[in-house]
């Protein structure tokens, strides 16, 4: 894969800030809208990660900060796109293999993916990412675009 | 000539271990643990096939396969080969407990 492919999947524009919502229903209607409306994924996307969320929870028991990583399938994807949310407060989700247990997310990334054997290397190191306590607990620290651009480039790209 | 190898080429039995990796879209999760656990097994130079399927298709592929490793909630199905939990793949917490119960199946 070459580093523009990877470096597309990362929008300034979809690393947000300060989310707030009053449950993951509700917080996956504002990510996904984001998506919707700069081109990323279809009208259709919303209800797609919302019902798959609800079947195939997504929540992760990371180390240090708890992670979502909501997505759905390749046929609701326009082009590629990993959206992060910084949350102000926890929005609970399911734990994922599990579906019973509450993960409080602190942060969620709100995988567009159309290509998955492309895009699987950076999915991979996103996923180093997500067993490493000192790089989430910095990622959720952010308050600023350049900051997460540069601790994921660091780690990412 | 390994008796797996006469095996192969008396029988058709495919000595390679197969291990599918399902979740409930088919990309991401499933493609990302299946590539992080073929890794791992290459790393300890283990030869075996993994694969990502959509759960939908689960069925059909859990028949010709030797392990199946799970991110999706359990089900009270019965499979006819030994389950593993994928999760300590995404979180790194128990991976290595994962990955020689991983070892262990494949060599069983």
């Amino acid at each position: 894969m070459n580093t523009s492919a990877i470096s597309s999947l990362f929008d300034p524009n979809m690393i947000l800030f300060n989310v707030e919502a009053k449950d993951y229903e509700d917080l996956l209607k504002k990510l996904s809208a984001q998506l919707i409306e700069k081109g990323y994924a279809k009208e259709s996307f919303e209800d797609a990660v919302i019902e798959r969320e609800k079947v195939y929870p997504t929540g992760l028991p990371t180390p240090g900060v708890m992670v979502a990583l909501p997505h759905t399938k390749p046929e609701y994807v326009i082009k590629p796109a990993i959206l992060v949310a910084n949350l102000k407060e926890p929005v609970f989700f399911k734990e994922m293999g599990n579906g019973v247990n509450d993960i409080p997310a602190e942060l969620v990334f709100v995988m567009a993916i159309d290509n998955p054997e492309q895009q699987v290397d950076v999915l991979k190191k996103l996923m180093d990412i997500f067993s490493n306590k000192e790089i989430l607990t910095s990622l959720k620290s952010c308050t600023e675009v350049v900051e997460v651009i540069d601790i994921l480039e660091t780690q990412v790209f | 000539m390994t008796e797996e190898y006469i095996d192969y080429l008396t029988k058709g039995v495919c000595v390679l271990k197969r291990i599918i990796v399902a979740c409930g879209s088919g990309v991401a999760t499933s493609q990302t643990v299946a590539s992080k656990v073929a890794d791992l097994l290459e790393q300890r130079g283990i030869d075996a096939e993994v694969e990502a399927v959509d759960i939908k298709s689960l069925d059909t592929y859990i028949k010709n396969c030797d392990l199946y490793i799970s991110i999706t909630p359990n089900t009270s199905t019965k499979f006819d080969v030994p389950v593993i939990s994928g999760i300590p793949f995404l979180t790194g917490m128990g991976m290595n407990e994962a990955l020689e119960e991983v070892e262990k199946t494949l060599k069983g």
